[in-house]
């Protein structure tokens, strides 16, 4: 950029030149305010989202007087925590025609809240730790009624619907009560989930005009969404001037497992009423809610140069919403004041304060309106700090509904360039919103939950009258009043070869107070939370590999260099000189199904019961288990002896189980039932690899390295299932975890050879575990492979290449410190490892020259011939790699 | 209704008063544009970094934006 700050002030000395300079070197002024495309790109992300304790309160009994005093509880459940990864690739297939595609995967796990209610209502007993001497209080209050025994379990409010407190007086001799509106979150932690995004983007630029269209589809267990969008962005009084016009619309099913711990204690009538409630005997008759809805959008904004250090931007935009627009799993705490209970001629009665009233606490699935239609206006203004080579960014949006959430969000990001191409963006952010009209912590109706009236004809029960509750209410403290603070920092740095490396972290805290309306019914709900990302851009335009601009470069020599291996076999090659680099990505996806096996022999349901799980019986087996793995390949050789290579990997498993005919019965059956009901879900960070390969020999026509690293433990091994039935879930199967957990070490010798059409190779590659367990106790087996493969080109960028490749794993040392529920054999570590024979068939294409010169897409499926497994495993489907390389 | 009808009349006022003074915006030429071309003053200086924080914001809040068409799955949770 220093070059062209010269450029632009010569520009004022002779106008004709600078326009000729300025069209040569800044084909981006051209297109207008608004920033183009910069060209074709690649671009890898990571983000990490963790969210900090939050605050739950109930009261608890005092060991030796048995009086309950309010106050803090500790959760002892996790929070919530995000890991994401976002992959795109934006390309030009024609000089006009764009192409963008994007795939995101999220991961979360942790405790959520999925109901409020004054903290009066919960009472807990609190247990005497004999260790330490210590009061230890159970986990956040549960959704079910109170634990007062001085009010046989019953919830009070006074005349004017305040929570009261009930303890008995010190002589015993009558009840005290004390007025306490304290409201607590209910919080429930969740097994790990993952979401899948893939969307894709074309867009065509005319020279005044660009018109763009897209879609894609966003899929998690419980939620599905389709979506698509049209464009358009016209440039007029000769750029100074960008109007663009937006239309989108979304079609999103939901179908959410209603989990039997808290369908016992929710009450979901409403949508059972509705026919939004069938149970699927395909997933083991759990209920399932659905719901379908749709949303319209559209957006139109203007963008205009005001000076030439300033342009602003302004958008007005429409969302409408239908159909199901609540959330599945929040419910409302609802206080059924029992008009029986008051009576004082009933036997259950208790003298109660002037006024006051008592009753029992349900929760009931949130309803809210099936319409919402939000209007949205934003601003946004940039100037130039000429002084400081700098910009200011101010952001202003605002939005308001017919739900009555009205908001108001203001931001300010301060870009500053440094020297070297770094540049440090301090950002600060403030938001607030006001509460939706059918927000409620907690609600109280005039009516017994359920009446039972003795008649002539017996006895009949009769539910309450949906009439005399409101049609919607919500305690989703995301629709109560509140503010929001955050404040963060960007730091990039753009290297060499067009490779930008950005990086963001940003805090962020949620307060009642924080609010601009003075609501502060939602106080109970503050939390905070930290998000860091990291990611990489490859402007594929600035590797100056296009034959016509530079024909001696580097990428071309690749075809004469590099032999490369089949897309399953890692560490295949090496950079072939000095300071070059490659930016890779490998992506493989295993798949087991079928037979479960003793060995190479498929075995049946009884024997698995008998024999698969030691001395216990097996209840389930695994019916069918899938594994994605992304990985990001960087190398570079700081010498034409020696090349680094750093691989991060991201990692995502899904795992369906199937119940054992003849399995006996089990105490915990209603577990068991929800395994197979719900699957099990993981996902995140994987373990990291830090890689020297070494070459020891090459003649052009034979090449042999030897590869060394360690792979980091950074993927977790510590997951957990979420507590069902009061059964707490303890750890999930070994195989579902997502690293070693341990430092490993893997050494590989490497050998290619090429001659004319043909190219081969051979590896032996070995992990062995450095330390003997991980954090979680145990340590997965060593593991061997051996592989040999030829490879035959067709033509100058297509080959096709066979393999076979035969791998040993030892089973498990050790085994968990902690609990794990063994239902099935993947949950004994001696069911693990085996014998394999594999055969392998790939094919991989280079482009030789043109627009996409260097680049290499390679895909190889491999079969399994056999399977000799240790104990009882299920069989394997195959494993599909695919990997994309480009070096510069 | 009545205010979101209201409101949106406020808007068109806002973006009429805005489109007639554009006319007053300074006339700048295609060459002395290198300045608002330099990178630190593109709209969305951050487009990825944009994106995860925007996904961030509306799994916790309700008006921060009304751009739907663009995924991000249900945030349930």
């Amino acid at each position: 950029m220093a070059a062209t700050k010269k450029d632009i002030k010569k520009s004022e000395t002779s106008s004709l030149h600078a326009l000729t300079k300025a069209a040569l070197l800044l084909p981006g002024l051209l297109s207008g305010p608004v920033h183009a495309a910069e060209g074709d790109e690649v671009e890898f992300q990571y983000g990490h989202y963790q969210e900090g304790n939050r605050s739950v309160y109930g009261m608890a009994a005092d060991p030796n007087t048995g009086n309950f005093n309010m106050m803090g509880l500790p959760t002892g459940i996790k929070p919530i925590t995000v890991d994401s990864i976002h992959g795109s690739a934006k390309t030009s297939i024609t000089n006009r025609l764009k192409f963008a595609f994007n795939y995101l995967q999220d991961t979360w796990g942790g405790a959520t809240p999925i109901a409020s209610a004054p903290a009066a209502f919960f009472s807990v007993q609190p247990k005497l730790d004999a260790a330490t001497g210590t009061t230890v209080v159970g986990a956040s209050p549960f959704l079910q009624p109170n634990r007062n025994y001085w009010i046989s379990g019953r919830a009070l409010v006074d005349a004017k619907g305040n929570p009261l407190m009930a303890n008995m007086a010190p002589d015993y001799s009558s009840l005290v009560f004390q007025q306490n509106n304290q409201v607590t979150d209910i919080l429930v932690s969740a097994s790990p989930e993952v979401r899948h995004q893939g969307d894709v983007k074309f867009a065509y630029e005319f020279d005044q005009a660009t018109l763009n269209m897209g879609g894609g589809i966003s899929s998690e267990r419980d939620y599905e969404s389709r979506f698509g969008n049209i464009g358009g962005l016209w440039n007029f009084n000769q750029k100074r001037t960008t109007v663009n016009l937006g239309l989108s619309y979304t079609n999103s099913d939901t179908s959410a497992v209603l989990a039997h711990d808290s369908f016992s204690y929710i009450d979901s009538s409403y949508y059972q009423n509705n026919g939004q409630i069938s149970s699927k005997p395909s997933q083991g008759g759990a209920n399932i809610l659905q719901g379908n809805r749709q949303d319209w959008g559209s957006t139109l904004g203007l963008s205009q140069v005001i000076n030439k250090d300033a342009l602003v931007s302004a958008d007005i935009s429409y969302t409408r919403s239908t159909g199901y627009l609540a959330n599945p799993y929040k419910a409302v705490s609802v206080l059924f004041v029992d008009p029986s209970v008051n009576d004082p001629n009933s036997p259950n009665y208790i003298a109660l304060p002037e006024g006051a009233q008592a009753g029992y606490v349900y929760s009931l699935s949130e309803r809210r309106p099936e319409l919402r239609n939000q209007w949205g206006l934003g601003g946004r203004y940039v100037q130039f700090i000429s002084p400081l080579d700098a910009a200011l960014h101010f952001d202003y949006h605002y939005s308001t509904d017919d739900w009555a959430i009205q908001s108001h969000a203001f931001e300010s990001d301060w870009v500053q360039p440094l020297g070297n191409n770094w540049t440090v963006t301090p950002r600060v952010r403030y938001y607030s919103q006001s509460a939706a009209n059918f927000y409620t912590p907690w609600l109280i109706t005039q009516q017994a939950y359920t009446n039972t009236v003795y008649g002539p004809d017996g006895i009949t029960t009769t539910s309450y009258d949906r009439s005399k509750l409101p049609s919607s209410f919500s305690s989703d403290g995301r629709l109560a009043a509140f503010g929001t603070l955050s404040g963060g920092l960007i730091v990039s740095k753009k290297f060499a070869k067009g490779l930008t490396i950005e990086t963001g972290v940003e805090y962020y805290t949620h307060k009642a107070s924080l609010g601009m309306s003075g609501d502060n019914s939602n106080t109970f709900n503050n939390f905070d939370s930290w998000n860091v990302n990291a990611a990489l851009k490859l402007n594929l335009d600035s590797l100056s590999l296009h034959p016509g601009a530079n024909t001696t470069h580097a990428g071309h020599d690749h075809q004469d260099h590099a032999v490369h291996a089949p897309a399953g076999v890692m560490y295949d090659h090496m950079l072939p000189k000095a300071g070059d680099f490659m930016v890779g990505y490998r992506y493989m996806w295993g798949s087991q199904s079928g037979d479960t096996l003793q060995g190479t022999h498929a075995v049946p349901d009884s024997t698995l019961v008998g024999n698969g799980c030691g001395p216990n019986p097996c209840y389930i087996r695994t019916a069918s288990m899938s594994m994605n793995m992304h990985m990001l390949d960087l190398m570079y050789a700081p010498t034409d002896w020696l090349t680094l290579m750093l691989m991060p990997q991201f990692v995502s498993m899904n795992m369906t189980m199937n119940a054992l005919d003849g399995a006996p019965d089990s105490s915990e059956q209603e577990m068991i039932s929800h395994h197979v009901q719900s699957g099990h879900q993981t996902g995140g960070v994987g373990d990291v690899g830090m890689y020297g390969l070494f070459k020891l020999f090459d003649n052009g026509m034979h090449h042999i390295h030897f590869t060394a690293g360690f792979s980091a433990p950074t993927g977790n091994v510590g997951l957990q299932l979420n507590t069902n039935h009061g059964i707490t879930g303890g750890y999930i199967d070994y195989g579902m975890q997502l690293g070693s957990g341990t430092w490993d070490f893997k050494p590989s010798l490497t050998y290619t050879g090429k001659w004319q059409q043909f190219s081969w190779g051979a590896q032996s590659s070995g992990t062995v575990r450095m330390q003997n367990q991980n954090r979680s106790g145990y340590a997965l087996g060593d593991l061997y492979q051996a592989t040999a493969w030829g490879s035959y080109s067709v033509t100058n960028w297509l080959s096709g290449s066979i393999r076979g490749l035969y791998t040993s794993q030892e089973a498990i040392n050790g085994q968990y410190n902690g609990l794990i529920n063994q239902y099935g054999p993947a949950d004994y570590t001696n069911n693990y490892g085996g014998k394999y024979w594999d055969v392998g068939f790939g094919m991989s294409a280079m482009v030789p020259s043109g627009d996409f010169a260097g680049n290499r897409v390679s895909v190889e499926w491999l079969q399994p011939v056999q399977d000799n497994v240790n104990g009882y495993q299920l069989q394997r489907d195959g494993t599909l790699s695919a990997t994309w390389g480009l070096a510069f | 209704m009545r205010v979101t009808l209201k409101l949106s009349n406020l808007y068109l006022v806002i973006l009429a008063g805005f489109t007639l003074n554009l006319y007053g915006c300074v006339n700048v030429e295609p060459w002395e544009r290198g300045t608002l071309a330099k990178s630190q003053m593109a709209l969305d200086v951050y487009p990825l970094q944009s994106s995860i924080r925007a996904h961030n914001y509306n799994s916790r809040e309700t008006g921060a934006s009304t751009a739907a068409g663009q995924g991000g799955g249900c945030g349930c949770n």
